[in-house]
């Protein structure tokens, strides 16, 4: 600010002396603040970033203050409980960390099968909270993290905007992603995954990259080499990185723009982020050895032999002499990495595609070979109106920003569509990488907006210009004609660009509200705490689930064993501190196939299976009494596939009848008697549920049940919460033999 | 690099020997010279190699404009899922069936038939603010940029105004 007062004096004196000294010196204070217009251009710019950092951060607060600070849905609970480790032991016990608490009997080797990057980041922000003196618990900071770098994202898209277009690109940047619901449905304050941090350090990675590319400097470039650390660390979607920018050069090598910055951009970038990349135990050595990380190999060697060739052609001065010399290295270079990469998968040090990744090549692979990941509701392919639901107006805006970067092709531009298509590809294919595309959707339509704004602002302002030259120069009658006719039509367009310019705004304000309902109304429930609407109209809460979690934590020995489905194993282990049978990792299918098939037998057969597994408590989840649709019962057809899968004694078509999922009195017999079923609906047939249907009603089915008269011969019910949500079940031990 | 130089100095070795009416310094070209073509007469061909031009960037754009329509209609998940064209309902009193275009009841679901629609009244829009560049372009006349306005604006409201339509009856309590 000082800086700026300066200016400002001189002007306020140079006024002084041609006005009243009386007037100046009680309007001095006015005078003082008038800037010059690149202060005051710069004074907006900075105020509307700090408003879209605080804009960001409290979009994502819905949760917070409707019900309390606490960490949403599955997987967070288990980066908690790292988080909890990491900041109660140290680093060293951290990385070291064989959990015993998880996958009984197996265990589960955590220090090496996870990605730190998340709890690193929490546990430093706590440590220097802490430092200064604010003294914080751990859950307030990792429920506070996720919308604290959603700001920070907006900061690096402004930037990023900057780069590939001009600063009004990289405000309206800004302004779109920090409220875009794509990108706040993961990242919303208590959701303390991965990708609250990775997509920051994907864009993070992505514009200094660029930069790179745009100035040659080797600094960027190593800038973009950490932030690929920082990316690696921090979540498996790396590979998305690793596999575009060597598509991107590959696109720029052959559109010609091959030139030294590109090269060091991608060397350093390459180099220095794979050496990197192999210090996270998780990657360990896969840059090298795995199928997916071959293109950037390959397209490092391919710059190895376009610098050699550019090289040669700068020591030979004959052209017809270059042409054959290149025609032979390229076939050359190509053959020998083709005969390489044949070799080395043949021999399998190069493993293939994993089936997550090659799920994405080839959509229909995991729906016929692999049914846990088919089983995961994010991992369906997307509908339209989940592309409306997440991006409203930037649906229409990215064609038209796309457009806007063919009409001036650079490099920066090129990557920025390639970015786009590429995963808008992917986001289709799959609902939860919408995500990964919701940057470079907002960039590009920050680019088409700025575009159309700045082509509407400049309609308003030409015909002021051409009118003075038009009375200015005073030409020839046809010259003043034709200016006479333009100024008539002046208006008429200067009208068309305001109104024009209105509907912009009323376009963006419309994206801003249905932001906000969207923010409001689907993405900010905690999924451990159900909420539904009473006759009234009120609000009511089942907090079923955190009422089982310290039950089994306060009235179960602690060396207890839990068996339940694995989606609700993380909170287990986190809130109820008690050992699992299987969790949400999914590492092991056969572990799981075993809960499959024991939540599929008989009483008898899953009693055989409970012993083997030394299971003392087994704990299922159950809507039937508040019509909550996500229970095991709608579940149990995945649990039939996974343990036919391994199992081949549990067949699918023995539990439905004529293809069709039943649990009235027509169900097939083998569901009536499994385990499952028992479980959830011991004790039911005595309830009546609604008013007006018979007891035994199953809210979440809309039926009757078909056994309402179920006897537990080897289990026993141990808990069941208000709401009948979740149910524990004390596994009996073996009778005496007399 | 080694394989690269022993090409290079058999070439100018052969390269001297044989300058008279190749100059050419390919080995594979001077190998088959000898080997089949020595006995064999090829064929008098008038033939080119295809010399390989890049699209301009607009062909380009407008095959990324059909590949956007295609993923933004939800084209993976008709090929995956496979719903059909267009659902049906059975009138409970009449017995009579119904279509029903819009799939009801959850977001990430829809027919062929809506997704396709709706994809189109995305396109729309974007197209319409390209027109609208365009009808600022100075070097068009008068009227073909007025033209291009009028068509541009229209192509923008009536996409914004049936994408409103279409979300809203697709998820009832939109904006509630």
């Amino acid at each position: 600010m000082g800086g700026k007062s300066e200016p400002a004096k001189s002007e306020s004196m140079a006024t002084t002396t041609t006005s009243p000294d009386l007037i100046n010196s009680s309007f001095f204070s006015f005078k003082s603040l008038k800037l010059k217009t690149k202060q005051q251009e710069l004074l907006l710019r900075i105020a509307i970033l700090g408003l879209v950092y605080i804009l960001a951060f409290i979009a994502r607060l819905f949760s917070v203050l409707r019900y309390e600070s606490m960490i949403h849905e599955f997987d967070p609970y288990f980066n908690y409980r790292t988080t909890l480790f990491l900041t109660e032991k140290g680093f060293y016990e951290f990385w070291n960390w064989f959990d015993s608490e998880s996958w009984y009997p197996l265990g589960r080797i955590i220090g090496g099968t996870l990605y730190p990057g998340l709890m690193v980041t929490a546990a430093l922000i706590y440590w220097a909270l802490r430092f200064l003196r604010f003294f914080v618990h751990i859950r307030e900071v990792c429920v506070l993290t996720a919308p604290f770098f959603a700001s920070n994202t907006t900061l690096v898209a402004y930037f990023f905007g900057k780069e590939i277009w001009d600063t009004g690109a990289g405000l309206v940047a800004a302004v779109l992603i920090a409220i875009c619901p794509g990108y706040i449905s993961r990242s919303v304050a208590g959701s303390y995954d991965n990708e609250a941090v990775a997509i920051f350090a994907l864009l993070l990675t992505f514009y200094l990259f660029v930069k790179a590319v745009n100035t040659g400097s080797l600094a960027w470039a190593l800038g973009s080499a950490f932030g690929y650390f920082y990316m690696v660390s921090a979540w498996g979607g790396y590979v998305f990185i690793i596999n575009l920018v060597p598509l991107y050069v590959l696109v720029l090598l052959i559109t010609g723009r091959y030139s030294m910055r590109l090269y060091i951009a991608y060397n350093c970038m390459y180099i220095l982020g794979m050496l990197l990349a192999m210090q996270i135990r998780f990657v360990g050595f896969q840059h090298v050895q795995s199928g997916e990380h071959m293109g950037a190999m390959g397209v490092f060697l391919l710059m190895q032999v376009f610098y050699f060739l550019d090289w040669v052609k700068y020591q030979l001065n004959d052209t017809k002499l270059f042409q054959t010399f290149l025609r032979i290295t390229v076939t050359s270079a190509i053959l020998v990495g083709g005969i390489a990469l044949g070799v080395g998968t043949a021999s399998g040090y190069i493993s293939p595609w994993t089936g997550r990744f090659y799920s994405l090549l080839d959509p229909t692979y995991a729906k016929d070979h692999i049914p846990i990941i088919a089983s995961v509701s994010e991992h369906q392919p997307t509908a339209w109106s989940s592309f409306m639901f997440d991006y409203h107006i930037l649906l229409f805006l990215f064609p038209a920003g796309l457009y806007f970067c063919f009409k001036r092709l650079s490099d920066a531009t090129i990557f920025i569509v390639m970015y786009g298509l590429t995963s808008l590809y992917f986001a289709g294919v799959m609902v939860r990488l919408i995500l990964v595309a919701t940057p470079a959707v907002c960039l590009i339509s920050a680019i088409a907006v700025s575009a159309t704004v700045k082509n509407l602002t400049s309609l308003l302002r030409t015909k002021q210009k051409v009118s003075q030259t038009g009375s200015t120069k005073g030409a020839g009658s046809s010259k003043a004609s034709s200016k006479v006719t333009l100024d008539q039509s002046q208006p008429f367009q200067k009208n068309g660009a305001i109104a024009l310019l209105v509907g912009v705004f009323y376009l963006l304000s419309r994206y801003a509200i249905h932001c906000t309902w969207v923010t409001s109304e689907a993405y900010s429930s905690p999924s451990i705490v159900l909420a539904a609407r009473g006759a009234h109209g009120n609000r009511i809460l089942f907090d079923d689930y955190r009422e089982a979690y310290y039950w089994l934590r306060q009235n179960t020995p602690t060396d207890a064993k839990i068996m339940s489905w694995w989606d609700y194993g993380y909170q287990i282990t986190a809130m109820g501190n008690r050992t699992v049978i299987v969790d949400n990792n999914t590492w092991n299918n056969t572990h799981i196939a075993t809960v499959g098939r024991a939540m599929s037998s008989n009483e008898d057969e899953a009693y055989e299976i409970m012993r083997s597994l030394d299971v003392n408590y087994v704990l299922v989840v159950f809507g039937g009494v508040t019509g909550y649709s996500s229970d095991d019962i709608n579940k149990f057809l995945w649990m039939v596939r996974i343990g036919g899968g391994v199992f081949p004694v549990i067949k699918e078509p023995d539990y439905l009848v004529n293809g069709e999922f039943r649990v009235d009195k027509g169900a097939s017999p083998k569901m009536l008697n499994c385990l499952m079923y028992k479980l959830c609906y011991y004790r039911f047939g005595e309830l009546t549920t609604e008013y007006g249907k018979p007891p035994g009603y199953d809210r979440a089915r809309g039926g009757e049940i078909g056994n309402k008269d179920i006897k537990l011969e080897h289990l026993e019910e141990a808990y069941t919460t208000s709401n009948w949500i979740v149910r524990i079940y004390r596994v009996k031990p073996p009778t005496n033999r007399l | 690099m080694a394989p690269k130089s022993d090409l290079q100095t058999l070439a100018t070795g052969s390269g001297v020997s044989d300058g008279s009416d190749q100059s050419s310094i390919d080995p594979i070209f001077h190998l088959l010279r000898i080997l089949p073509f020595s006995f064999l007469r090829p064929p008098r061909l008038r033939l080119r190699i295809p010399s390989f031009t890049l699209p301009s960037p607009m062909t380009v754009y407008a095959l990324i404009l059909l590949t956007y329509f295609l993923v933004v209609s939800g084209f993976v998940y008709d090929v995956i899922v496979e719903p059909p064209g267009i659902g049906s309902t059975q009138d409970p009193i009449t017995g009579t069936i119904r279509p029903v275009v819009f799939m009801s009841g959850r977001v990430n679901g829809q027919y062929i038939i809506e997704g396709l629609s709706s994809g189109f009244m995305f396109v729309l829009g974007g197209i319409g603010i390209v027109m609208l560049d365009l009808a600022l372009d100075k070097n068009k006349a008068k009227s073909v940029k007025a033209s291009y306005a009028v068509a541009g604006v229209s192509s923008i409201v009536i996409g914004y105004v049936m994408s409103m339509l279409f979300i809203r009856i697709k998820i009832p309590g939109y904006l509630h």
